[in-house]
């Protein structure tokens, strides 16, 4: 690494100057790290904002003065089921936050580079536009889900014990942590947070699609078309296939699951089941082998190669 | 020795307008060129052609490699700086250094700090807080950490006052240039740096004017400085371009001999400057 003048012309000297003399990359871990690291230095919401309503959340209890004595209620099994409806419901804000900071990150990444026209300086760098892209990628699929999940996880855990503190039913804690119901539930979690990330990966390169191809405006580059097209399948020939089949990448992940069809009820009148029952009741072996959910993901694959292809290729920033 | 470029027949329109129109150039490792043409004569294209930048038809070789295949590998021994603020607004001067060491094999962090430790800009700094002669310098320090076989510069010293372009070429020869480099600028002052220049491509309308090392342009043209009866004598010599100046006319002419063109009137060789204003008018008036 502390390669120094000597070292160049050593490796330099011995041959003609454009010979195959070539100075070996640095190793692709390494690198891959370095640019991993730029993206959370440029799109900062990508961590600040489900960590700031993460907070939010597990402080919550703390809302309020005093210690509060409740009435004795339920069973201890329904305040252990209520410990796992807790660690759900503080997941899907999570969640929810974090598809909307994912959405505008891929529309924005490589657009933004060409806007303010980083990308003659990154591209002055020797990095490829494969390992670039695919760096946005890896971020975007796998890197922020798994730090939104390990965030709920603190999440509840913080949130429980702040509340358990404070409120107490008798001298009993309010919830009730049952580890194997506990890990159920993570279990549970973990499954429908790998699901969503393959159902909606497609979308995703969508917005990586157009981030890279936009000249200006993404936004609506990426909304009209779903919009319009419909509009116009529905005046000219009067059917409306485009837009089930947009409902159906949005929903459809749901569907596979059995949700809908009377499967996964948690909530009944007389009383409620833990999260975790949802590993049993829901069908994750059919919606994992499930064909348009993979086909999604070679369409995802595709509209990468061609992020990429365009990021490689378009040549439209002032210079 | 294999050229460090060679472009054989570059092509490169944008629509209807050629950008570079079959242009077939050399540079030899070693040598400081100065790439020259007027705004619009294809000097930029020119250079991101060379850097796989842009998509062109022809034949390039950089240091060996395809740029348009190859960009990532040549990255590793080519440098450049654009002309235009490239670095990203919301970057801090020690993220910058980090990303630089943590992506480039012979980029050398404690150069790119010393560098800035003559400047007033801090590590913790963004770049949309330093001023614009603070961002070229920034740039140029990430630049010079860089033990590139190739640089390539686009109006480096664009922005910055007359006291720190004199130390940057300062810089670039004594501490940075050897023979296993080579680099190739473009600057709109000519005057500043001819002295730097081993070799000129003057470039217009994307075609290439006059390429030459600064050894042969004294026994290629001449300038003569003459008055009077002598000057329709001169002009019987076809001289490429003249211009008035306090009475007297300059012609600069192209392979004639000191013995010919002496006996009129002052002779010298024309600076690179003059050169270049006569060769541009040269093309506009044929």
């Amino acid at each position: 690494m502390n390669s120094t003048l000597a070292d160049a012309v050593d490796g330099t000297a011995g041959s003609p100057a454009g010979s195959e003399t070539r100075i070996p990359s640095l190793p692709p871990g390494r690198v891959l790290l370095t640019l991993v690291r730029r993206e959370f230095w440029e799109h900062r919401y990508l961590w600040l904002a489900p960590v700031v309503i993460a907070a939010l959340l597990a402080l919550s209890p703390l809302i309020g003065h005093g210690a509060l004595q409740l009435p004795p209620f339920g069973a201890a099994e329904s305040r252990v089921a209520l410990s796992t409806l807790v660690q759900w419901g503080l997941w899907v804000p999570l969640c929810v936050v974090m598809g909307f900071c994912l959405s505008y990150y891929l529309l924005d990444c490589l657009y933004a580079e060409r806007k303010d026209r980083s990308i003659l300086f990154w591209k002055s760098l020797p990095v490829s536009d494969a390992l670039t892209v695919g760096s946005k990628v890896l971020v975007a699929v796998a890197l922020v889900p798994l730090g939104v999940f390990v965030l709920a996880l603190v999440t509840h855990l913080l949130f429980s014990t702040i509340l358990n503190l404070r409120f107490t039913i008798g001298n009993e804690p309010l919830l009730i942590f049952n580890f194997v119901q506990w890990l159920r539930t993570e279990v549970t979690l973990f499954l429908v947070l790998l699901l969503a990330v393959l159902w909606y990966a497609p979308w995703g390169a969508y917005l990586l699609g157009i981030s890279a191809f936009a000249r200006r405006s993404p936004f609506l580059w990426a909304t009209l078309p779903l919009v319009l097209a419909p509009l116009l399948e529905r005046m000219v020939l009067g059917t409306h296939y485009l837009w089930s089949f947009i409902n159906y990448r949005n929903y459809g992940m749901w569907a596979k699951l059995g949700i809908g069809h009377g499967n996964g009820h948690i909530f009944s009148h007389d009383h409620v089941r833990p999260f975790g029952v949802l590993l049993d009741d829901l069908d994750f072996r059919g919606a994992f082998t499930d064909l348009d959910l993979w086909l999604g993901v070679a369409v995802t694959v595709a509209l990468v190669f061609l992020a990429i292809r365009i990021r490689a290729r378009r040549d439209d920033t002032a210079w | 020795m294999t050229a460090a470029i060679e472009a054989r027949g570059l092509t490169k329109s944008y629509g209807a307008t050629r950008a570079l129109d079959a242009v077939s150039f050399a540079v030899e490792p070693g040598r400081i060129v100065g790439l020259i043409g007027p705004n619009g004569a294809g000097k930029t294209t020119a250079l991101k052609a060379i850097l796989g930048l842009t998509t062109f038809e022809g034949e390039l070789s950089v240091l060996g490699l395809d740029p348009r295949r190859r960009r990532d590998a040549l990255m590793r021994e080519v440098c450049f700086i654009a002309d235009v603020a490239v670095l990203p607004r919301w970057l801090r001067v020690a993220q910058a250094i980090t990303y630089c060491e943590g992506v480039h094999p012979r980029f050398d962090r404690r150069r790119a700090e010393e560098f800035l430790r003559k400047t007033d800009i801090r590590p913790t700094s963004r770049v949309r807080e330093l001023s614009k002669g603070m961002v070229t310098q920034l740039h140029l320090a990430l630049t010079m950490a860089i033990d590139a076989r190739l640089l390539v510069l686009d109006e480096p010293t664009l922005g910055l006052d007359l006291l720190y372009r004199r130390k940057f070429y300062d810089a670039l020869l004594n501490d940075y240039f050897d023979k296993q480099r080579t680099i190739l600028l473009t600057t709109h002052q000519v005057e500043e740096v001819e002295n730097l220049f081993t070799d000129v491509i003057f470039i217009n309308h994307g075609r290439v004017v006059l390429a030459e090392s600064v050894e042969n342009l004294g026994s290629r043209y001449q300038q003569l400085t003459l008055a009077g009866e002598q000057v329709p004598r001169g002009r019987a010599l076809h001289p490429f371009y003249e211009r008035e100046i306090f009475g007297r006319v300059a012609m600069l002419f192209e392979g004639r001999s000191a013995a010919e063109l002496g006996a009129l009137g002052e002779l010298r060789t024309p600076s690179i400057a003059d050169l270049f204003v006569a060769k541009m008018q040269e093309r506009a008036s044929t």
